[in-house]
């Protein structure tokens, strides 16, 4: 009989994972209902169920046309009766939400403008309560135990703004497995155990290595979670992990059902800096493109040349993050020979790099560790990041009521113009002596002095090199798959 | 039952209770010390015991005093014979979320820095382990239930804490001006973030020359004269402020932080001139006493 049993948990190993559904209306913003019958997903922003078995779609919700609402995260009951969703709402923040699985009115859970997004992650065996990340304006996100039937949240712990990439509930409703940074310095993540009355917490995992995204067995006595481009299960009774498969790939877990079908999504397809000759007078083309690194293939992006053209600088991802903030490094590659090197700013997010005029720092848009976003200069000696300018209020007026009219910026009464045609963009320099202002393409720097107005050099989708005959630019995409797993 | 199963419903019963608004339900503790009805309840009555000190004269809540939001009205600590000490005596409410202890944050755990005053000659002036034995305990015993009570001291459920938790009736319009600018212009929340309103970390804004701060411990240049952050909780009912209780008003402070803090060497790069007008400054104290709730001690 061990001998069966044996035979079984290694067939149930070996399965090969298989694709259940790829396609451009692959989203990864759901998860399967625990009888195995449903994938919550997000179609065109509505949210919306897919029968796994026929591939029927249902639409739950009813966007109106132009909305600027949309659907976001969600998870479906226990009971498969509900579907509790995270909805961008008409006032420009998330709120969660809860509807039956055959329709009717949505019900309102929780509603707060201070709590600018919110992630519904798992119910309760009983459907009483949802495991809810929210994450609040003042940059903390916070793991909270919402009633279902409506009413406060109980905040067990909060975080600070970088946010579990995904929690679960024990079948038993005792303990949230989530994940989040081993140690404060570290870039890696690993999981942890919260009781779900407040009295305990534990980390799970103290192996080295990126590990994220648990999910519970059904049975709660092992915790599956991804571990660089594969899935691990630890066995909660010996404290012992084993592989369950290896090289997946940028895997997204979306739920275990009852029958220990392990549904996750991936991230396939990429992008890649290339570079290739051009004529600017024909605008022609001289050549085939080539990749310009052969390292780390698949995740490079948004290049820019030095003002000297000896330096291609781009963004490349490092971490296995699928969704969210991505980790990043700035690649620096020699523009003659193979050299490069990376700077790693303390900066959790970076886009759109460009270099100074000076050719000695490059800025990027970013947010730091506090969450704050704006513009920082990167050293491209040190990788030391300062923030240069950071954004105004969304609504486009700055405590001291800066705002664009057309062409036109206006302090209070004094007047600036932008020199841009269409501006959109605000930031304040951090000493309040002057004003950003973007049109998405190009940045200008206008003094409140009324000094002249200065070109910042901008961010743009491709970069052209000093002698005007070389053009490196981003090419790829990335798709998303669903597929499923037996786990033993 | 088992003594680790009752341990662990204990436990529960505990972070069952309400924490005041504002606060995680979830209080860390080390896992040699969880939280228990005896020992908070022991760790109170040490809290009050002047037995503590050499000479029977102060206890530890004669510097950290609850109807002073467990602070003390006094620039610097006051020891026993009078003695002055370096430093304000920190405020302790929430100290059950921290990560380091004192000003320095030189203490890791709670266990270690309730010692810490008993010891210090300028303070209590007792060695911990006589002190311990005249409450007849061992020092460990005497250090577990004094930080256990520390644990429930807990401050929360402030007009902050109900505006963030949804109602937006909770601050008045100046005071929600005031909270603007905290989080924006004055650039506070770098430093003063999360339930608790402090980044547990450690900074110098020009504040106590001659005190090497936090630098005497990591042994690092750049933290000569770095304090940690306090709490902002009940801080409107707490003057003096600073570590060394040299600012007298929150007006006084906001003053210290528009003029972007006293220059010095190693002044945090956080801190520039905030150009405030006179109405933002008076939002941001609006905003600042809006942080005043209630204080929750030694209950389960």
């Amino acid at each position: 009989m061990r001998t069966l049993s044996t035979i079984l948990l290694l067939a149930a190993a070996l399965s090969p994972p298989k694709p259940v559904w790829t396609g451009p209306s692959v989203t990864l913003l759901g998860g399967p209902s625990k009888d195995g019958r449903w994938l919550s997903y997000v179609d065109h922003g509505d949210l919306a169920l897919r029968e796994l078995a026929s591939g029927r779609t249902v639409v739950i919700t009813k966007r109106a046309n132009g909305s600027k609402e949309f659907a976001y995260f969600s998870t479906i009951s226990p009971d498969s009766r509900r579907i509790a969703y995270a909805w961008f709402n008409k006032l420009g923040f998330y709120e969660l939400r809860v509807v039956d699985l055959d329709g009717g009115e949505p019900r309102i859970l929780y509603r707060n403008e201070e709590t600018g997004f919110v992630q519904p992650c798992a119910w309760s065996a009983d459907g009483s309560q949802i495991l809810t990340l929210l994450f609040r304006k003042d940059n903390i996100s916070q793991i909270v135990m919402q009633p279902a039937a409506g009413g406060l949240p109980k905040v067990l712990k909060s975080l600070n703004w970088i946010y579990p990439k995904k929690m679960d509930l024990s079948p038993d409703g005792r303990w949230i497995a989530y994940d989040s940074f081993a140690s404060e310095n570290s870039g890696e993540r690993t999981i942890y155990l919260l009781a779900v009355d407040g009295s305990r917490e534990r980390r799970l995992i103290s192996e080295p290595g990126d590990h994220l995204f648990p999910v519970w067995t059904p049975d709660g006595n092992s915790v599956v979670y991804a571990s660089g481009t594969g899935v691990r299960m630890l066995d909660l009774a010996d404290g012992k992990s084993r592989s369950i498969a290896d090289n997946l790939g940028r895997v997204v877990p979306l739920g275990i059902t009852q029958d220990r079908t392990y549904y996750y999504g991936l991230r396939t397809g990429g992008t890649d800096v290339y570079a290739s000759e051009i004529d600017m007078a024909q605008g022609k083309s001289g050549g085939s493109p080539r990749p310009v690194s052969i390292r780390f293939p698949g995740r490079n992006s948004q290049p820019s040349w030095s003002p000297d053209g000896q330096w291609l600088a781009f963004l490349s991802r490092r971490g296995t993050e699928t969704f969210g903030e991505e980790t990043r490094v700035l690649v620096l590659r020699a523009a003659k020979g193979d050299g490069e090197r990376e700077l790693a700013p303390k900066l959790a997010r970076m886009d759109a790099p460009h270099w100074t005029p000076d050719g000695k720092a490059l800025l990027v848009r970013g947010t730091d560790r506090l969450g704050r976003e704006g513009l920082y200069r990167v050293d491209t000696e040190t990788a030391n990041a300062v923030r240069v300018a950071e954004p105004v209020d969304a609504n486009g007026c700055s405590p001291a009521k800066a705002v664009l009219c057309g062409t036109e910026l206006r302090v209070g009464a004094e007047r600036y113009e932008t020199t841009l045609a269409k501006p959109t963009e605000l930031a304040w320099a951090p000493q309040r002596d002057a004003i950003f202002v973007g049109d998405g393409s190009r940045l200008v720097r206008i003094p409140l002095d009324h000094s002249p107005v200065q070109k910042v050099d901008t961010p743009s989708g491709f970069s052209i090199h000093p002698n005007g005959r070389t053009i490196a630019f981003t090419a790829g995409s990335t798709n998303s798959e669903v597929w499923a797993l037996k786990i033993p | 039952m088992t003594r680790a199963a009752g341990f662990v419903l204990l436990a529960a019963a505990i972070a069952q209770a309400q924490v005041p608004l504002g606060l995680d339900a979830y209080i860390p503790a080390p896992e040699n010390n969880p939280l228990s009805i005896e020992k908070i309840a022991l760790g109170r009555k040490l809290f009050f015991d002047k037995r503590l000190s050499r000479d029977g004269s102060i206890a530890c809540a004669s510097c950290h005093d609850p109807n002073l939001a467990f602070s003390d009205a006094r620039p610097v600590a006051l020891g026993i014979a009078g003695r002055k000490g370096t430093r304000r005596s920190p405020r302790i409410a929430n100290r059950a979320y921290g990560k380091s202890f004192f000003w320095d944050g030189r203490a890791a755990t709670l266990e270690e820095q309730v010692g810490g005053p008993i010891a210090n000659p300028l303070e209590m002036d007792l060695p911990v382990a006589e002190a311990a034995s005249r409450v007849n305990l061992s020092e460990t015993e005497l250090r577990r239930a004094l930080a256990s009570y520390v644990r429930t001291i807990l401050a929360g459920d402030s007009p902050y804490d109900r505006f963030v938790a949804g109602d937006r009736t909770a601050l008045n319009a100046q005071a929600q001006e005031g909270l603007k600018i905290f989080r924006g212009k004055g650039g506070c929340i770098a430093c003063h973030l999360g339930p608790n309103l402090t980044d547990e970390s450690f900074h110098n804004t020009g504040v106590g020359a001659g005190d090497e701060g936090r630098a005497k411990w990591s042994g690092r240049p750049e933290d000569t004269a770095a304090f940690k952050t306090p709490s902002l909780r009940d801080v409107a009912s707490t003057p003096p402020y600073m570590h060394d209780g040299s600012v007298a008003t929150l007006e006084d402070v906001v003053e210290h932080y528009n003029r972007g803090g006293r220059a010095n060497p190693y002044l945090d790069s956080e801190l520039h001139r905030l150009q405030l007008t006179d109405a933002e400054k008076r939002a941001l104290v609006a905003f600042l006493k809006s942080l005043s709730g209630t204080i929750r001690e030694g209950s389960l």
